[in-house]
């Protein structure tokens, strides 16, 4: 019987090595470029047509779910300082939500089921808040490290928790996202194994729990994006508005 | 609206505070092992690390669950 982690594995399909870096494209890059394009044209075509007041149902959607998203923008990080965050932190719910979903197609890959590739996310958002600190408040930014209220004898315990905490974020980011994906794919393709493996008789009870988690599957890729754009909100929240 | 809303924020809340807490002590873990081996005393940072991970994790969830709305306000009505 074949391992359940075995569709995780990547094998090259056309092999690219440019100056000693291998660039070869694989399922993963392919499930990539499908989400980006998915994502990019379901948004070209729901924008407003020349001429037509009415929005179309696809463009209600899309409209319903950007403004659930502003709603969580303003709330953490603000009103005015939100509008500059919000095309990012759309553009950030609706690719997850495209690779999460793409993995449930059969045959497709999941590539949030990579370590590497949350990972990326959650570095160039940790980054990204570093930044964006640095620059709003400059060296008073280490004052992050310090909560407010605490006694000056406690200062020295609380800066290294405070770092503790600061770099345990972006880990935590990337390896929610990472983790739940795998895990729940590997659950299908145990289930689904069983269910290949028994009998008709018996075969048919594992099958339909593929069903029925598969659905399970899909509010998790929901939840998990939102989960991971309310946390990014929250970092970026967090260092514009120091305490 | 609001119940969607508060299943939402229960759900976020429960996958948010289960990994944040691993993922404190382990960091706090490995940044104490790195000091350990930078400067030859094992096993003393690593074991300061792991309690001060602990104590990161344990705060974080304080934090978070101190923001959180409890649904009821005082006389226990919606």
């Amino acid at each position: 019987m074949e391992s359940p982690l075995h569709h995780f594995e990547l094998h090259p399909l056309v092999e690219i090595n440019f100056l000693g870096l291998d660039l070869s494209i694989n399922k993963a890059i392919l499930a990539m470029w499908a989400g980006m394009a998915i994502v990019f044209f379901l948004f070209k075509a729901a924008g407003r047509k020349e001429g037509s007041l009415i929005p179309g149902k696809l463009q209600s959607v899309l409209e319903v779910s950007l403004e659930f998203i502003r709603g969580m923008v303003e709330e953490f990080i603000g009103k005015e300082e939100g509008k500059k965050y919000f095309s990012f932190i759309a553009t950030v719910f609706f690719f997850i939500l495209a690779s999460n979903l793409i993995g449930l197609v059969p045959g497709s890959y999941t590539i949030t089921s990579q370590l590497v590739v949350t990972g990326a996310f959650a570095i160039c958002i940790f980054i990204m808040t570093l930044v964006i600190g640095f620059t709003r408040h400059g060296g008073h930014f280490f004052s992050i490290l310090v909560p407010p209220g605490v006694p000056k004898i406690m200062v020295p315990l609380m800066v290294p928790i405070e770092i503790i905490s600061m770099i345990a974020r972006p880990i935590s980011l990337s390896v929610r996202l990472f983790a739940n994906m795998t895990a729940g794919h590997t659950v299908l393709a145990v289930l689904f194994g069983l269910a290949m493996s028994a009998s008709l008789a018996l075969g048919w009870m594992p099958f339909a729990f593929t069903i029925v988690i598969n659905g399970l599957e899909i509010a998790i890729a929901f939840i998990q994006a939102y989960i991971f754009t309310t946390l990014t909100c929250v970092y970026i929240g967090d260092v514009i508005n120091l305490h | 609206m609001s119940e969607d809303n508060d299943f939402r924020r229960g759900m976020g809340f429960a996958f948010r505070v289960g990994t944040e807490l691993v993922v404190s002590v382990f960091v706090g873990t490995t940044m104490g092992y790195a000091l350990d081996w930078f400067f030859g005393t094992k096993p003393w940072f690593m074991v300061a690390g792991l309690i001060l991970g602990g104590a990161a994790g344990s705060l974080m969830v304080y934090k978070v669950a101190m923001h959180l709305p409890s649904g009821e306000d005082e006389d226990g009505e919606r």
